[in-house]
């Protein structure tokens, strides 16, 4: 396997504030690979020090072997970052001209109209656009020095189902043409219909890396609430009941199948109340995953 | 294509784009100096003395917000961060805002000689008109680097408010708008600390105005108070990362 990112035991320190814990990781040059994570949970800083924005506290990381931040390893990666807005006073046809003075064989704008739909747009100042547009034109400037990793901060936060789409099929694109991806999300649901690869950091640590698929298996099922006087170690012997516990009055129960979880209770409780049924959501799966993690370190 | 071309083209579109700022860097001198120096004017030496202090005021202006504000809010936005990230060749971000900066202090002093020449009466030899253009060209280093300093360790607002005050409290005290001797003691003492001093007497030196002090003393001056914002400039670029 090739390697596009490779970190070694890199850790980060704001003062002391430890954002990134002694992380090993190592990143294909095909595919893409999701990096999943709270806020503050270290995924911005990952990408900085990938980026050269931030400079490690201790360990290494490389860029196809490049050190991060020298021109050789910047002329290698596209970037979308979370906050960069670009100036309100140019048109997309401005700052394509510009960036791609900067690359030794830039995409031509009519390429990257085309890949990332600005036709419609293209003369119009950077101020008048709709966040959508504005998302497609910085999406345009990573992918313009056919980069062999594109970091994207985030790329569809705040985006419409639209602009999300189309974002969505670029990744794709970029997929086919051999071209590593890593991206940022918050959304499970956007891991789930891109990524290959999926981690997930929590508090600077990496505490999952796994194929997407695993990833999904482990965060996959319901919560169940409900009401019943049922003891709570009977209930967390059921097969398939992940966890049990009190949240006020109801008894909340993460299950791997709602259905067979329900059926069982409801037949050791028939006066069974107040019941909920809900999808894990992504706080469920870092918390599944959390403290997975956390029984692996115990018991090895 | 060179990036440093490109760079220098999206500065100036991104300039003349926003005219509610541009324009009162351009135009206030020149507001100033005709009524000051030409209007409200006794005679030619006036013209000649505030000729010599509007032209340093003129290219102050762009100098300090055009990189105190400019660069304080391309930071705020991210911008300046993605630059960093890209291979953009490190000087070209600098390097275009400086041509730029000179660029429209050309057009901010164009106004005021033409003014001087025609309508003040104001009478100078060839080659002075180009050492005094020379000078006040000059007079944007030390300015470069406090917009600069500022723009990189301030936010948009705050880089607005402060380069305001500097602006204007260093082209006063300078004695930039009413000449240093007319000045109470205490502030002549303070003018002798501010580059626009010093870069005024430079200029008054070429009019024939003379300075107080030796031109040399002058340069001296500037060069140790460059160096001194430099180092500012540099410290402020390696916190802001």
């Amino acid at each position: 396997m090739n390697t596009a990112l490779k970190t070694t035991q890199l850790s980060v320190r704001f003062g002391n504030k430890v954002a990134l814990n002694s992380i090993d990781l190592s990143i294909a040059s095909s595919g893409v690979t999701a990096l999943l994570g709270a806020n503050g949970a270290g995924k911005t800083t990952l990408i900085n020090c990938a980026l050269g924005l931030c400079k490690p506290s201790s360990g290494t990381v490389r860029l196809f072997s490049k050190t991060p931040g020298k021109i050789e390893a910047k002329r290698l990666i596209g970037v979308m970052l979370q906050d960069s807005a670009l100036p309100d006073l140019l048109s997309a046809r401005e700052h394509i001209q510009l960036f791609s003075s900067y690359y030794p064989n830039p995409l031509s704008l009519k390429q990257l109209s085309q890949r990332c739909g600005l036709e419609s747009f293209v003369d119009k100042r950077y101020k008048t656009l709709s966040g959508g547009q504005k998302r497609r034109i910085q999406f345009a400037l990573a992918i313009i020095g056919q980069p062999k990793i594109v970091f994207l901060d985030e790329p569809t936060t705040g985006l419409d189902i639209d602009a999300r789409n189309l974002v969505w099929n670029t990744i794709n694109e970029l997929r086919h043409t051999g071209t590593a991806v890593l991206l940022t999300t918050h959304y499970l649901e956007e891991a789930d219909s891109l990524a290959d690869h999926t981690i997930v950091m929590n508090n600077g640590e990496i505490i999952a890396n796994d194929s997407t698929d695993n990833i999904r298996a482990a965060a996959s099922g319901a919560v169940i609430q409900c009401e019943s006087t049922l003891e709570l170690n009977i209930i967390a012997a059921l097969e398939d009941v992940r966890s049990v516990k009190m949240r006020g009055r109801k008894i909340e129960i993460s299950s791997r199948n709602a259905t067979t979880s329900l059926a069982e209770l409801l037949a050791l409780d028939p006066k069974l109340s107040n019941l909920t049924v809900s999808k894990s959501s992504l706080e469920d799966a870092f918390k599944q995953i959390t403290d997975n993690s956390k029984i692996a370190g115990d018991s090895a | 294509m060179n990036p440093l071309i490109n760079e220098t083209g999206a500065e100036i579109l991104k300039a003349i784009r926003a005219p509610e700022f541009l324009l009162p860097t351009l135009l206030m001198p020149c507001a100033f100096y005709s009524l000051f120096g030409v209007v409200l004017s006794t005679g030619n030496t006036d013209a000649t003395y505030l000729l010599a202090t509007y032209g340093v005021f003129a290219v102050i202006g762009p100098s300090i917000f055009g990189f105190g504000v400019g660069v304080a809010n391309e930071r705020d936005k991210g911008w300046l961060q993605l630059k960093q990230a890209v291979p953009a060749p490190a000087y070209s971000y600098v390097v275009a805002k400086i041509i730029t900066t000179l660029l429209f202090a050309c057009l901010a002093l164009m106004p005021i000689y033409l003014i001087a020449g025609f309508f003040g009466g104001v009478e100078l030899q060839r080659q002075i008109w180009f050492s005094l253009f020379g000078i006040h060209l000059i007079s944007a280093i030390p300015f470069v680097l406090i917009g600069l300093s500022l723009g990189l360790s301030l936010n948009s607002g705050a880089a607005v408010a402060i380069s305001n005050i500097v602006f204007l409290s260093l082209s006063v005290l300078g004695g930039l708008w009413f000449p240093v001797y007319a000045f109470p003691a205490i502030m002549q003492t303070i003018a002798k600390f501010t580059p626009s001093y010093h870069l005024a007497e430079l200029a008054l030196a070429v009019v024939g105005a003379g300075g107080e002090h030796a031109s040399l003393f002058n340069l001296l001056s500037i060069l140790i108070m460059s160096l001194a914002l430099l180092g500012l400039a540099i410290s402020a670029w390696i916190r802001q990362r």
